[in-house]
């Protein structure tokens, strides 16, 4: 009886040690295929299904290779991220939002510097529109490679607009005039939704740029400046500007998300939505020719650029820890081709970040008059969220829900702000 | 052939063993040493800080909310669940009820066996200001007064995050107790009838004494979980507006993979499970259990 217990505990870790060898030969049965992993943040149709034939395709092209996907969902995406990349198997292939998120992974050395392979292939490369670079280059390395470029606009419904015989407004009093007419036409002027706190982020980030100097933006956007506290007085009244809106959007807006004040606009129950250029291809199909994009206009009194538009690239990286740059490389490559940014934004409506994708051919007119408001603006900003270390904006997520709530004065949110800054920028200076 | 019998039992539970204190104390351990440390997801190395991470927490105005929103959970499950199960449960196995009370017995349960994601997500339907059935239901009776955001201002979200558990958790617990209920010796029932006693006085005089062990457990089940709450308020508010709904296991997730605060939220964790742990002691030593049955 004994020998049997000796036996099975033997047993058990001779069994155990196979299970641990399995896992690293796997790879090479024969002709040396390499494995590559692959992490995106869509496994929601018709992304899902899009890369999923763009793998197919390129495993067909290239033999040697073998490209295994995973997907999470947008906020969970953020969170698993960072958790799988400091783990000792990292996907080789990551997508990123640009900005401050790529930053990171930059900072930390988990994500590869490609600046070489750019270089070197400068016809691919060249295709680029070289603007979308500089949201993933640090220290003058690039870091990833623009996949997609989005930028963030008013959409109204025209018909709407028609029938209360209104003009597109040009300024932030016009825009209140005319939210005032739409209240009291009885429809709901702008659509919000605040539970996922992400849309606040975007509002803020405009306004932002609108109401407060470059220079300073620069300063206090940047983690390890400490002179950078967030002490403008351009940063109250641009949160004053955002409530200004409070009267006019939906009701409970921080008990709906995003989707839902989507669905609103959809629907034509209300007049104003605050969305991204890639929503045209989702909002479109039911509003059909009455929809309309106008960029959010001038605040009277802003020390920002008013011909600014808040567009960004995401990107693809590749980590640090990859056996396989080359095919990983090769993979980035076949994503980012002018060839895949076409039929990208056909079936997926993501703007492609190479030049000349979007045309007569693939998009509506709305989809590249959208395209140019990016390409036509005199400087573009970041996504908020992404631009700015977490905890900064955690509490200005935090605080504007709040302020939205009737709790809090926007100079009480920009006090838990400039707390948070005065932390982030100790901390990073440590 | 004795000597080896000794052995035997042990093998048998080692597997199980094994596994427990692989997944469940092993990660127990080393959470507490990581709450002394200052480290994110992807840092190569962790910055010992001693007491800091906790120094913080109790500094963090933050984790008050949440712990006062963890007690008003406790306090409210305790109310609504253990006493309205009791009660619920007293009610079914009544003999007047007793033909229908199969039908009323599945549907209390039936909640239990939905999963929690879909019954938050379903409620985010009902709580909704424009379309939700219970704004609907408020202006149907000319209570328009009382429409509000209910998961959109922070003096309701939390309270009504707490009654979608109270919804959803009440049929177990009274199931529980039903269990107890049918345990209970009939004679003392008919002897309480034959001396012409009320069926409130049955209650308090038989029911109750009789399912005191069912209290304990279901007074330690709901307590704990009133204290590592997490799905309802996540998917319901995401601990919104600003952090009023917050509760400790939210702000526990949201220091590790929102703000990347490994040891901070390790140090959440550490206190978490020292409440519990204090919870279910007291409780040890209130009901006395096992002793006197």
């Amino acid at each position: 009886m004994k020998k049997l217990l000796i036996l099975s505990i033997i047993s058990i870790l001779f069994l155990s040690s196979f299970a641990g060898c399995s896992k690293s030969s796997s790879s090479t049965n024969g002709k040396d295929v390499v494995e590559l992993k692959f992490f995106h943040r869509w496994p929601n149709q018709p992304k899902k299904q899009y890369f999923e034939k763009a793998v197919k395709e390129f495993e067909k092209a290239h033999p040697n290779i073998k490209i295994k996907t995973e997907a999470v969902l947008n906020d969970s995406y953020k969170e698993k991220i960072r958790v799988v990349l400091g783990s000792s198997t990292p996907p080789d292939v990551f997508f990123s939002w640009s900005g401050e998120f790529a930053y990171n992974f930059a900072r930390q050395g988990q994500s590869l510097d490609l600046t070489n392979y750019v270089n070197e292939d400068k016809a691919w490369s060249d295709q680029i529109i070289a603007s979308q670079f500089n949201a993933f280059t640090l220290d003058s390395k690039i870091y990833g490679i623009p996949w997609s470029t989005d930028g963030k606009a008013f959409f109204y419904n025209k018909k709407i607009f028609k029938d209360l015989n209104l003009e597109v407004p040009t300024t932030w009093s016009q825009l209140i005039d005319v939210s005032k007419k739409i209240k009291a036409a009885g429809l709901t002027p702008i659509t919000f939704g605040s539970k996922a706190p992400w849309t606040i982020s975007h509002y803020i980030g405009t306004l932002n740029q609108l109401m407060v100097p470059q220079d300073v933006l620069d300063k206090d956007y940047d983690p390890k400046n400490p002179e950078g506290d967030f002490s403008h007085p351009g940063y109250v009244k641009a949160l004053e500007k955002f409530m200004e809106l409070k009267p006019y959007f939906n009701k409970g807006v921080n008990s709906v998300d995003h989707e839902y004040s989507r669905e609103l606009f959809n629907s034509g129950k209300a007049a104003i939505g605050f969305f991204q250029l890639a929503e045209i291809g989702l909002i479109e199909p039911s509003l059909k020719e009455n929809l309309g994009v106008f960029n959010v206009p001038g605040v009277e009194g802003g020390k920002g650029n008013p011909n600014s538009i808040t567009a960004a690239p995401e990107g693809i990286m590749i980590s640090s820890k990859t056996k396989h740059p080359k095919e990983a490389m090769e993979f980035v490559k076949f994503l980012t081709s002018k060839e895949k940014g076409i039929e990208q934004l056909k079936e997926v409506s993501e703007y492609s970040a190479v030049k000349g994708t979007t045309t007569e051919a693939n998009a509506s007119k709305l989809q590249q008059d959208a395209i140019n408001l990016i390409l036509n603006a005199e400087q573009t900003y970041l996504w908020f969220d992404t631009a700015v270390d977490i905890k900064i904006v955690d509490a200005y997520l935090n605080g504007t829900q709040l302020m939205l709530d009737g709790k809090k004065s926007p100079e009480e949110v920009m006090k838990d702000v400039r707390a948070a800054a005065k932390e982030v920028k100790a901390s990073a200076n440590k | 052939m004795q000597n080896t019998n000794k052995w035997l039992p042990y093998l048998y539970i080692a597997p199980c063993l094994v596994f427990l204190a692989l997944f469940v104390y092993y990660p127990i351990v080393e959470n507490f040493f990581y709450s002394f440390y200052d480290f994110s997801a992807f840092s190569v190395e962790k910055t010992f800080v001693g007491f800091e991470n906790f120094l913080n927490l109790f500094k963090d105005e933050v984790f008050y909310i949440a712990l006062k929103n963890n007690l008003w959970y406790a306090v409210i499950s305790i109310v609504f669940q253990v006493f309205g199960g009791l009660i619920l449960a007293a009610i079914l196995e009544d003999k007047l009820v007793r033909l229908v009370s199969g039908l009323f017995r599945t549907v209390f349960f039936l909640p239990v066996v939905i999963s929690m994601t879909v019954i938050a997500l379903l409620f985010t339907f009902v709580y909704n200001p424009d379309i939700g059935i219970l704004n609907g239901l408020l202006n149907m009776l000319g209570l328009e007064n009382l429409t509000r955001s209910w998961l959109g201002e922070s003096e309701t979200a939390i309270f009504a995050v707490i009654a979608v558990s109270q919804w959803q958790s009440i049929g177990y617990i009274m199931m529980l107790f039903i269990v107890a209920i049918q345990n209970i010796p009939q004679e003392l029932y008919e002897a309480a009838d034959i001396d012409g006693a009320s069926k409130i006085r049955k209650f308090f005089a038989i029911t109750v004494p009789q399912v005191k062990e069912m209290f304990f457990v279901t007074t330690l089940i709901t307590l704990t979980g009133a204290f590592t709450v997490f799905n309802e308020p996540y998917i319901l508010t995401g601990g919104g507006p600003g952090n009023s709904s917050e509760v400790l296991g939210t702000l526990l997730y949201h220091s590790a993979f929102g703000k990347d605060q490994m040891g901070y939220a390790s140090a959440v964790a550490t206190v978490i499970l020292l409440i519990t742990l204090i919870v279910s002691l007291v409780q040890l030593k209130v009901f006395k259990t096992g002793k006197d049955v």
